[in-house]
């Protein structure tokens, strides 16, 4: 089946470009990547939020610096559920707050007169003052946004001087709203830039990098993992098991000194192939590490990636232990779950690969997808959907608020796996959802997290209010 | 994790035991020099946000209205975000989507481009151009980028259909001031463009609330209709974020409720206006004073006794209505709780800290509760909040910290060392709260990590009994078990 234009876009046919339906006999790739159509109501976020908000923002022992007026650093303040658990201090039963890189929101405030005469000299000041009260942060990453960065102030000459004055790494991510068709283009800038400034930073300072003797065979980093509600406490066992050591990880809940220790792993396993292929590529390009990518969902996909892994370390044998012992963990519950879940169909819109990170755990589940859609994805995550899903599934690349609500009233799914912003628009139309972004009660990574996700699932269901929606008292009486 | 079966309930997040790591042993003072923020260029912890999100706020109120934000993606997606986190709702507003391309050129093509886009595909009654810090910079020129607009829009669907979406352009730079101030732009731009002109005059008055809950809005009609007066209310998000599930839904979804073009229309037939905060409306009815004469009352807003008092006065001059039985029973019905509950707050200590206009009726509030205001942030800094408070204090005799314009994080340190006895504030200072081991009692904007507090009201005489109520309980549940609650 070809492209399709949905009823909704009779009167934007661009969109046409966008949708389609796959068959697994005759691939289509969609128009992707590419600007958004105005007044469209996409559902996209911006390039800084990429950087800020999704790959930098995870980073915990360090003063995330949004170099703007007060909004963009007002909503990237602790609203992603990337969990760290690294503090500024505690006391006896003080533990309750929140992280220090969640706690704090610390922004140059731009106003008015920054604007007409430059922002430069505030974020310098700003940044030395925060330094000073942070005194346990362990270094800043300034992030410019659509002012600083359309006033164009001079980032890299400010971040040298306030590293020069305060003896701490200062890492920059250029990536203002307007300078790219989606928060992907953020993400990519976050990786280049970051990765750029630790390779100069092991250059300039070789006791930064991992010693000889603290090197072991089997070092792997772990590429593209947010710690959402806890993942990594889900995954990172896994490969502690198996005898292999997880050296940093890009970037939930992440030091920056491991992550400057990251070309000094063994192998890069690549969970978020949208948001951090490109420091894998990047590493691969400097240091020569292999990279693997992964899928940490569901049994089939993690037990691969496990396999996979074990694979490249020799370590096969050490991968079916685990394996063996995991599933045996939640065989028990996933098929209680899957008896109720078994035949229901599910629409599926996340960034990107999450999309495809989730075709085969549904089937897992007993779940037909009836309907996909991407964010930010790019042709190589169009080339996997297309891999993996079965023919007759609806995809809507880039979806806009439109769009879903038609897919939800004609498609008909009996439940939504999408964000925020789109499960309360859902709810309305009596169809349960799973926040896939930040989850509803998590982990949901790996073996033990897929429990809690079918958990989640089945709770949309079976709630007993969907019941009552159905039947009103005034349809009892007639 | 020796656990050799996951249960059917899953792994839930109180079974990790996730070992928090301090950096430093204990609580450190931060530099003393540096932590006024007057002293400092870094801002931390901010008690507001950018303008836009005002204006938007704003449109969420009005019927068949959308805003399209003529700037970078995330300037929509983040404030659609914010909304749902507090509303629990859907927040539908449309973004011009600057690229590259924007950026150099100009937001033209995309103004041009997206209205059209969305006045053919979702046929919405208004049109709010809402301007952002990267169209601002750039200087788009909006009126004629409207102009050409219309011109497309009417060669393509005809003279009636192509001018029949009101279109209301609305600058906020993000620079230039904080959510209230787009607010207070939006009325007065809205206005603009639909209180054009007096046609036959009736007794209704127009009341511009602010930045309200649903449920305070809710409480201000039930206040006008026990008063027996008509009114215009703008903008009103009663029911468009607090929206009833009730399937099926048309689509393209547009929630019940907002206030109406007739009704805003209407606005210049009125006898009075009130705008109700102070920072939040009092340019449009500035304007409407301006161009009609009317009457214009100005703040403040109606949290407590006194100045629930002082609002039906005012409605009573306004309109000769009097105060009805059923009012004088619900403010007695405060009293009855006030008069119940004063010894758990008489001298209690209290922070306080939001909004300008909601924390001045908080503080009078709470002054009427015996209590003693200690700390007052008002989260942007504005010309009167000093005077205000300086007012309420020489009433009561007390003198309290004022952070005018403050952040968080000041307050926060100056609380380490001056702890109160309760916290209200909104959900941004949380943590202060649980730091320093102080009950917390949630109100204004923005509150997201709870249920149902946009849905009840801290405003008029109920609003005020539920509020007190909710500090009272605040206070005691942080201090149970107690022997002496079996008798309160």
């Amino acid at each position: 089946m070809p492209l399709i234009t949905m009823k909704c876009d009779e009167l934007i046919p661009e969109r046409g470009k966008h949708t389609y339906i796959t068959d697994t006999e005759n691939p289509v790739i969609p128009a992707c990547n590419v600007t958004t159509i105005p007044g469209d109501m996409t559902e996209r976020g911006c390039p800084f939020a990429g950087a800020r908000g999704v790959v930098g923002g995870p980073i915990v022992d360090i003063i995330h610096m949004v170099h703007s007026p007060v909004g963009c650093a007002y909503y990237t303040w602790g609203s992603r559920r990337s969990l760290p658990d690294w503090y500024s201090w505690s006391g006896p039963n003080k533990l309750d707050n929140a992280a220090f890189n969640r706690r704090y929101c610390v922004t140059t405030d731009m106003e008015e007169k920054d604007v007409v005469f430059g922002g430069g000299t505030k974020l310098k000041k700003a940044c030395i003052e925060a330094f000073k009260m942070f005194p346990e942060a362990k270094g800043l990453f300034m992030y410019t946004t659509c002012t600083s960065g359309l006033i164009g102030d001079d980032i890299p000459a400010v971040a040298k001087q306030v590293e020069k004055t305060v003896g701490k790494p200062v890492f920059f991510a250029q990536a203002p709203g307007c300078s790219g068709v989606s928060q992907s283009k953020g993400h990519h800038v976050l990786n280049h830039e970051f990765y750029r400034q630790i390779k100069a930073l092991r250059e300039k300072n070789p006791d930064l990098c991992m010693k000889e003797e603290e090197k072991t065979p089997y070092d792997i980093n772990l590429i593209g993992d947010y710690n959402m509600d806890w993942d990594i406490k889900a995954i990172i066992p896994l490969f502690e098991q198996m005898g292999i050591r997880v050296v940093a990880t890009f970037t939930g809940n992440e030091r920056i000194e491991n992550l400057i220790k990251m070309p000094d792993a063994k192998l890069n396993v690549v969970h978020c192939q949208r948001s951090a292929g490109y420091i894998a590529e990047l590493i691969n390009e400097h240091a020569g590490t292999t990279h693997l990518d992964v899928t940490l969902y569901g049994i089939v996909e993690t037990s691969k990636a496990l396999r996979d892994v074990g694979k490249h370390f020799g370590l096969e044998k050490q991968a079916e232990a685990v394996i063996e012992k995991e599933t045996a963990r939640i065989k028990e519950s996933i098929a209680y779950y899957r008896s109720k879940l078994e035949g229901k169909t599910v629409a599926l819109y996340v960034g990107a690969p999450r999309v495809w990170h989730w075709i085969h755990l549904m089937e897992e589940l007993g779940m037909e997808i009836v309907a996909m859609a991407c964010t930010f994805a790019h042709k190589d995550d169009y080339e996997k959907i297309n891999a993996k899903a079965k023919s007759n599934i609806l995809v809507i690349d880039n979806p806009n608020e439109f769009e879903v609500e038609e897919m939800l009233h004609d498609y008909k799914p009996d439940l939504f796996l999408c964000g925020l912003k789109e499960k309360y628009i859902a709810r309305k139309m009596g169809v349960s959802t799973v926040n896939s972004h930040s989850y509803e009660k998590g982990p949901y990574a790996d073996y033990f997290g897929f429990v809690n996700f079918a958990r989640d699932i089945y709770q949309g269901f079976y709630a007993p209010v969907w019941n009552f929606v159905k039947n009103n008292p005034s349809e009892e009486v007639e | 994790m020796a656990i050799d079966k996951i249960p059917i309930e899953g792994f839930t997040f109180e079974q990790f035991k996730i070992e928090k790591i301090p950096a430093l042993p204990a609580y450190v003072e931060r530099d003393p020099e540096l932590v006024p923020k007057s002293k400092r260029k870094v801002v931390i912890n901010p008690s507001r946000t950018c303008i836009p999100f005002g204006a938007m706020y704003a449109t969420l109120g009005v019927n068949r209205g959308l805003a399209l934000v003529q700037g970078a993606q995330g300037c929509t997606t983040y404030v659609r975000y914010t909304f749902s986190r507090i509303f629990k709702e859907s927040a539908v507003i449309a973004t011009t989507s600057f690229h590259e391309d924007a950026a150099v050129f100009g937001g033209r093509k995309n103004l041009i481009h997206g209205i059209r886009n969305l006045a053919v595909r979702y046929k919405p009654d208004v049109i709010a151009i809402v301007t952002t810090c990267s169209s601002e910079i750039i200087g788009d020129d909006l009126d004629s980028f409207i102009k050409m607009a219309r011109k497309k829009l009417i060669k393509e669907i005809g003279e009636e259909a192509g001018n029949k979406v009101r279109i209301v352009p609305i600058s906020t730079p993000s620079f230039a001031g904080s959510h209230i101030e787009g607010y207070n732009r939006a009325a007065k731009a809205y206005l603009m463009e639909f209180a054009q002109e007096k046609t036959t005059a009736n007794n209704k008055v127009t009341i511009i609330p602010g930045m309200i809950n649903p449920g305070d809005s809710r409480e201000i009609k039930h206040l006008l209709t026990e008063m027996g007066i008509e009114f215009s209310f703008l903008f009103d998000t009663s029911k468009t974020l607090d929206a009833p599930l009730r399937p099926p839904m048309e689509f393209p979804y547009y929630p019940k409720g907002g206030t109406t073009v007739e009704a805003m229309e209407d606005i210049p037939n009125a006898i009075a206006t009130f705008a109700l905060s102070k920072h939040e409306g009092t340019k449009g009815a500035e304007y409407l004073k301006n161009k009609f004469d009317i009457p214009a009352y100005i703040g403040p807003l109606l949290m407590g006794v006194h100045n629930t008092d002082m609002f039906l006065k005012n409605l009573s001059a306004a309109t000769g209505k009097k105060v009805p039985e059923s009012l004088l029973d619900e403010r007695g019905m405060l009293m009855d709780t006030m008069a119940d509950s004063y010894n758990h707050t008489m001298m209690k200590k209290v922070a306080l800290f939001g909004d300008p206009d909601i924390v001045i009726g908080a503080t009078r509030f709470v002054c009427e509760l015996g209590m003693e205001p200690t700390v007052v942030l008002g989260g942007t800094k504005s010309k009167t909040f000093d005077k205000d408070i300086a007012e309420i204090m020489e009433e009561y005799g007390y003198e309290p910290k004022v952070f005018n314009g403050g952040d968080l994080f000041e307050m926060d340190e100056y609380l380490k060392k001056n702890r109160p006895d309760v916290i209200l504030g909104h959900s941004k200072g949380v943590d202060i709260a649980k730091e320093i081991d102080v009950p917390f009692v949630r109100f204004g904007f923005p509150v997201y990590d709870r249920f149902g507090y946009q849905k009840r009201p801290v405003l008029g005489y109920q609003g005020a009994e539920l509020f007190l109520t909710n500090i009272v309980n605040a206070m005691l549940d942080h201090t149970y078990p107690d022997d002496r609650t079996h008798q309160l």
